[in-house]
Formats: structure tokens, sequence, C-alpha cells
């Protein structure tokens, strides 16, 4: 069967050529890499949620005529969106990315001319609206304090607090990479793999002593590899874009890594039904579309009719998706991806029986 | 049909492939000895490329035994492979690949290391060595597709329709590698479809047509044979040929190389 044995050499030529392959294929690269960064950098420029005010909680415990008298001083500033929740509501929305900014007023805040700064928390969600909102504070309280002497230089102690924002890109960069995972795996293999049968490159390999399965693995860890790159590259860009990341990468590789062998079997199964691309072409687009579109890659399933979101949330991607969200957003680990991931096992399961059965060599 | 020699280090035996209703080859049988240039003829659908394609192990065999250097190819296909080098009709490679890289891929599949600038050197691609194949011409691509059916150093070489679409130039400078290769010692199986060629190039010959071998044997027996029938041409065989007067006119340069 074997003549040489199991043959690491050959594996590893065999994968080196499939990256070459690959990252020498301008369609490929672009399709699967250029093309979802372009989409990002245009959702990310649209920047579709550039709210215009300044949310700020404001806790007053020194509840004086003085203290009031910023209060309404504050409430008097059209870019803000003022509201006095209790000091742990006010927290709690600073973390949530509910409020940009948190003030508390100290009790006798103000009493005999004492004003001592007051302190304030900003989200880190919100930087830079959070500091214009402390600078316009200090020089409200800097008006109501003039005359007093003694005056710290600055009236407003900022500190950070570590906020989730989920602003637009923090939706989307997961969206994207899911998109991607799926692009990479149905149409890379679809497209080229249909090529190689048809060209007759693949029937070449049939007349060496290696066992095509050698092929069909460095094809595969080939893309699985290439996949991590593409996946670092949009996180990486949507980083630079504000993104944050609350999960472990650790958790993100598993998957992405679970996400791309259930499109590659997929593209599989595509490539070895197909005899040529204008066959593998219609199929591919036939599931990739509906899935970029229904599984919340750019909106939130939230939006659509009961059934439709009941229906698609049994799509490969929106399993993968979900899962993406949760680790990159709430910081979730594989522990508590339980459905998430048993949905992917379960579609991995399928697309890999659907591969076997359908997969031909010529 | 055919009886045993020592030497063969081809010997197929009744050998049967149907397709469907198509009896694609219906009985086959013949010996290569060491060293040989054997030609299979015939008019296209005569069987010749699917007679190869059993004998190098890349189709089952429905029936009847082909024995390559001492392995029955259907017992163990990839130790034939191991050992024979293919050229296949219109084989391709992988685009984005050059030629040296092909080269040393393949030297891997066959688990060895190559000289790729020899090899290329030896089919005369040297300069081409960085290019991809889809940038070649119809002969480079051919005789790229040799050099590749080489990294193994095989004892039997086996060339589907080598020249098919050649220019005649072209077609030349393929069969004076051929003639090369077969000097350093490999055993050539080659299958065409001009008997020029074939008459040029090969020990032996078989005739083939509708799965059948119908006649087999050295070239000048061949001729020879049907002289002996009686067989005359209409026209008195001229001292030179219309290909004559083309290559004297364009020479025999090759013209492939931009």
């Amino acid at each position: 069967m074997r003549p040489f044995g199991i043959r690491p050499g050959v594996f590893l030529a065999l994968f080196v050529a499939s990256v070459r392959m690959f990252v020498r294929n301008r369609a490929a690269v672009f399709f699967s890499l250029f093309l979802p960064l372009i989409i990002m950098l245009i959702f990310g420029v649209l920047n579709l949620e550039g709210s215009t005010t300044i949310s700020l909680g404001i806790v007053d415990d020194a509840d004086s005529e003085i203290s009031r008298s910023l209060v309404s001083a504050i409430n008097g500033v059209e870019s803000f969106e003022v509201t006095a929740p209790d000091s742990g509501e006010m927290q709690a929305a600073l973390r949530a990315g509910d409020l940009e900014l948190g003030l508390v007023i100290p009790a006798g805040w103000g009493q005999g001319g004492d004003f001592q700064p007051l302190n304030a928390f900003a989200a880190t969600s919100s930087r830079q609206d959070a500091r214009i909102g402390a600078l316009i504070v200090n020089s409200i309280v800097f008006r109501i304090a003039a005359g007093s002497t003694d005056l710290p230089a600055s009236m407003v102690v900022v500190e950070q607090v570590a906020a989730r924002d989920l602003g637009y890109i923090d939706f989307l960069v997961p969206g994207i990479v899911g998109m991607t995972v799926m692009q990479l795996g149905l149409f890379s293999v679809a497209f080229g793999f249909v090529q190689l049968k048809r060209t007759g490159a693949l029937r070449r390999l049939f007349a060496t002593p290696t066992s095509p399965v050698y092929f069909l693995g460095a094809q595969v860890a080939a893309r699985l590899i290439i996949a991590s790159f593409q996946v670092a590259i949009l996180l990486g860009v949507g980083i630079w874009f504000g993104l944050q990341m609350f999960g472990d990468y650790a958790s993100l590789a598993v998957v992405v890594m679970l996400g791309s062998v259930i499109f590659l079997a997929v593209g599989f199964a595509i490539a070895g039904w197909a005899k040529n691309e204008d066959q593998a072409a219609p199929v591919a687009n036939l599931i990739s579309l509906p899935m970029m579109f229904l599984s919340g890659v750019f909106f939130p399933r939230d939006a659509m009719p009961d059934f439709l979101a009941a229906v698609t949330g049994y799509m490969p991607l929106t399993y993968v998706n979900e899962a993406l969200r949760s680790i990159v957003n709430d910081g979730a680990g594989l522990t508590s991806l339980g459905p998430q991931l048993l949905g992917m096992g379960v579609w991995a399961v399928i697309a890999f029986i659907l591969a076997v059965r359908l997969f031909r060599w010529e | 049909m055919t009886t045993s020699s020592a030497s063969a280090i081809i010997s197929a035996r009744d050998l049967r492939k149907r397709y469907g209703a198509l009896q694609a080859v219906d009985g086959v049988g013949f010996e290569v000895a060491e060293g040989e240039v054997f030609g299979i003829l015939g008019p296209n659908g005569a069987g010749k490329t699917t007679t190869l394609e059993m004998i190098e192990g890349m189709r089952t065999i429905d029936s009847g035994t082909a024995v390559v250097d001492g392995i029955d190819v259907s017992r163990d296909p990839r130790a034939v492979k191991a050992r024979i080098g293919i050229q296949l009709q219109a084989s391709s490679f992988f685009d984005e690949l050059n030629l040296v890289e092909l080269l040393q891929l393949f030297g891997h599949l066959y688990g060895r290391r190559v000289d790729a600038p020899k090899l290329l050197a030896d089919v005369e691609l040297t300069e081409k060595a960085r290019s991809q194949v889809r940038t070649l011409s119809g002969g480079q691509k051919q005789r790229f597709s040799i050099a590749a059916a080489l990294v193994n150093e095989p004892r039997v070489l086996f060339l589907d329709e080598p020249t098919t679409g050649l220019d005649p130039q072209a077609r030349r400078h393929l069969w004076g590698l051929v003639r090369q290769i077969r000097e350093r010692g490999h055993t050539v199986v080659l299958t065409t479809h001009y008997m020029e060629e074939a008459e040029e190039l090969c020990d032996r010959v078989a005739i083939m047509d509708r799965g059948r071998i119908i006649a087999l044997d050295t070239p000048a027996k061949l001729v020879g044979s049907l002289l002996g029938r009686g067989f005359a041409k209409e026209r008195v065989e001229r001292l030179a040929n219309l290909e004559d007067v083309f290559l004297d006119l364009t020479g025999h340069d090759l013209r492939d190389e931009d």
C-alpha cells in the first residue's frame, strides 16, 4: 500500500506547495482576504453608530444647593444626556457601555467654599467623548467655584472604567471573521480543487506512488494555516478600528478551526461532485449567499421575523458567528459555548459525511 | 498470444477493460524488452491510452494481468508507479508553481531529492526554470512533462501521444529527446497516431484497432510483410515530401523558444 511508509517530508513538501499555490493565486487572495478587509474598512469608515451626545450619569452625594446648581448647569449643556442613577447602577452602566461618563459629587462638596475635586468615571469604550465630557464638566465647576481660592488645578479627577462597548465594529468584525472562514473553506476548495480535477493536475499526482490522501491533508492543513493568518489580519485591522477583544485567543482559534473544518468539508463535497467550475460556482453561491445575509454577519438576527430567526439559527455560520461574538464581545470561554460548539460539531459531522460520499478524485 | 521471455520488463496478458457498453480494451497482450522503444499505434478510440493506463496502474484492470519490472500492477500499483515515469496525454501541472518547484515537489512524491537544473537542462528548458507551465509553448510543455516523468529515474517511461499538436520542428526535437532517453538505458513505451513517428523511434510497434492488437512487429517487418502480399503504392514514392520542403524552408530550429 505505502511503499515508503508514512512520510512527513512528502506531507511538508505538499503543504508548502499548497500554501504557495494559494498565496500566488491572486483571485483566491482577493476573494478570501482583500474582499473581507475592504468590506470591513467600508463599514468601519461608515461607523454606523456615530452618536453626537455624551451620556453622563451624575450621583449627587452632596445634595446641596450648590451641588444642585452644578447639576442644572451640566443639564444645560446640549451635548450631555444626563441621568441620575445610584452609585451601583452607574458603575454597572459604565461597564456595560451604556454610559460614557459618570460623575460623583461627594458629600459636603462646595460647603464653605471647600471645592474638593469631583470623581469622574470614564468608560473605556468612549475614550474621546468621555474626555471631552470631563473637560466640559471641569470648566463648569471652575465657573461655579469662581471666587474661591485654593482651587486645585483640575476639578475633575478622571478614573477609567473598563467598559464593554458594543459598537458596530465589535459586532461586525466577528461576523466578518466568520464570513471569511466560510468563504475560504467553500470557495478556495470548491474552485481550486475542481480546477485541479478538470485540468488533470490531480490525475498527474496519481501517476506517482504517493497516496493522494497526502495531498488532501496538505491542502486542508494549508487552508487552516491560511485561515489563521487571515483571522489574525482581520482582527488586527479591527482592533485598529477600535474593536475590543474581551475573550481569549485560544478559544477564538478553536472556533475558527472548527468553523474552517465545516466549510472545508462542504467545499470538498462540492469539489467532489462538480465536474468543472461552472457547476461548482452556483452551488457554492447557493450555500454561501443566504448565510452571508441571514447568519448575522452584517446585521443582528434579532431584527428578523421570529420564524426566520428560528430557522436561520440552525445555519452553520450562525453557530460560528454566535460563538465568535460571545468570545470577542463577552469574553466567553469555550465552556460557556456549549450550544454553539454542539451545533458546529453536528454540522462538521454532516459536512464530513457529505464530503466523503460525494468526493471523487476524477 | 505472447511468449514469456526473461528480458521482458513489461508483460501484459489478455488485458480487458469495459466502459458501459464499450469494450475499450478487448484482450490485449504484448511484451516489451528492456531498453526497447515500443510503440502502440492506432486510430483515436482504439484503446491505446486505456491499455497504457492499465499497465501504469492508473486504471483498474477488468481482467488479464500486467507485470512491470516483476511487479503485478493489480497487486501493487504504487510499487509499479514508483518504478515508472508517466507522461499523461495533455497532462497539466499546478499553475502557481514554477518548473523547479514542480520538479522538486515531484521528487518528494517519489521520496527523493532531485537535481532540477540538470533535469531541465536535459530537456533544454534551463531558461524557463522560474517560469510557470502555463507560459510554456506546446513543445516546451511536453518536454517539461517528460522531465517531470524522469524525476525518479524510471525503468520505463510511458509517453501518451507526446507529439500530438506540435509543429514539425518541435516534433523532431522531441524525437531527439526520446532517443537520448533510450540511450541512457530507459525503456520507452509510447502511443502515437503518426506512422512516421513510429517508424523513426520504435524498435517494435503494436497496431491496435477496436480494443485489439491487429499486428505487432518491427516497423521494417510490418512493411515487408505488406509488400510481400503484393502491395504497391499507386503513386511512385517521391524522394522528398511536403514536410521535407517545409523543414528545408523553415529550418530545424525550434520555434517555441520566445
